[in-house]
């Protein structure tokens, strides 16, 4: 069980983006899991409830979305869903496919709180 | 008054991990050093795999080192001593080898056999031979965790031996997809146990059709040969493709 380091190292990620752009909390982190990203979503769940608190990123609420394992097909070009981890194209059955989709543990964005006094023009 | 901002990021977490494995990958290639990340369960047979590897290569004059990672104690690094230059990696609990951990144990290595100063004085651009021309890494036992994490290798390899199951590929899939070779070892007990090979590659190429397999024992040192001579062919297309961008950079 690894998601305990990949959410200390999210959470520091993510403290960096709060402190880079002087927000005094952050809200929300939206990330994105699919079927190959080696995590699972109950223990990054787990993970990320018992971390935050200790962090700069205390209060945040991690919003996950799980996304559908896909593979972009070289021989006919199409992006197919991968069945029962048989990595083939689901529409011409070509094994010659690369996984476009659901193998990694993406930050997608982050929800800030701005205080009124480090807008972006103090920023600049 | 508090504003809401949104920071678009698109980043996978692991993103400044892998920038640095793959610096050191590309480190280690100008210097002729090919890496080889090796995973299995535990007790599939990676430390004495590595040992019959070791008087293999040692006989052909290779020089080779390891980098072997467990939980705790350095068992398998003094099973490992007497046949090359080996570093232990304790995890501290920790179920898998991230890329600080072997930065740090391939900088003892170096120390251990005196190589650091003379590396430093060459620079990295030479294509020294003072380094080492395999190095192994023995990952922590587990086929979980260790899929997930880039330990700026040339290949990676998983075991699997034969009192496993040949059910095994499917049920980790993540595992059998990032590897480049599955080794099917413990070849000796296969007829002690309902292992099926052909099944076993079969489930295993449904998930990655590329994965070159191999039968091995270690014991009796049946496929090691074999499995030898697939490592000097792979390091041979990395300097090949290493000289290739040397000579298009200039």
């Amino acid at each position: 069980m690894h998601e305990f380091s990949l959410i200390r190292s999210l959470l520091k990620q993510v403290t960096a983006i709060k402190q880079e752009h002087g927000a005094s909390a952050v809200e929300r982190i939206r990330v994105q899991i699919g079927p190959l990203s080696g995590v699972e979503r109950e223990l990054v769940e787990l993970a990320f409830a018992q971390e935050v608190d200790s962090t700069p990123c205390q209060g945040a609420e991690l919003e996950i979305e799980v996304i559908a394992l896909t593979v972009d097909c070289r021989s006919c070009g199409t992006q197919t869903e991968v069945v029962d981890f048989h990595f083939q194209c689901a529409l011409c059955s070509s094994t010659d496919v690369v996984i476009a989709s659901g193998d990694q543990f993406l930050i997608q964005d982050v929800e800030l709180q701005i205080p009124d006094y480090a807008s972006t023009e103090n920023l600049s | 008054m508090n504003d809401t901002k949104t920071v678009n990021v698109q980043r996978d977490v692991k993103a400044e991990l892998q920038r640095q494995a793959q610096t050191l990958r590309e480190e280690s290639a100008l210097q002729g050093m090919f890496i080889v990340n090796m995973l299995s369960s535990p007790g599939a047979g990676k430390t004495s795999l590595l040992e019959a590897t070791a008087k293999h290569m040692n006989a052909r004059g290779r020089r080779m080192a390891v980098l072997v990672g467990d939980l705790e104690t350095d068992r398998d690094a003094q099973r490992l001593a007497p046949h090359c230059p080996v570093e232990q990696l304790t995890t501290g609990g920790a179920c898998h080898l991230e890329i600080p951990l072997v930065k740090k144990g391939l900088a003892g290595l170096r120390q251990q056999q005196g190589l650091a100063g003379l590396r430093q004085q060459q620079g990295l651009k030479h294509l020294g031979r003072d380094d080492f021309d395999f190095l192994f890494i023995e990952n922590v036992g587990n086929l979980v965790c260790p899929a997930s994490h880039d330990l700026a290798e040339h290949l990676r390899v998983v075991l699997l031996s034969v009192t496993e199951g040949d059910d095994k590929p499917g049920k980790y899939p993540k595992m059998f997809r990032t590897s480049q070779a599955m080794l099917i070892s413990k070849l000796d007990l296969l007829e002690h146990v309902p292992f099926n090979v052909e099944d076993a590659t079969t489930d295993a190429h449904k998930i990655q059709p590329d994965l070159k397999t191999f039968s091995v024992c270690a014991l009796d040192g049946r496929g090691i040969e074999t499995w030898c001579q697939y490592l000097e062919e792979c390091r041979n297309h990395m300097l090949e493709q290493t000289s290739n961008l040397a000579s298009s950079s200039t």
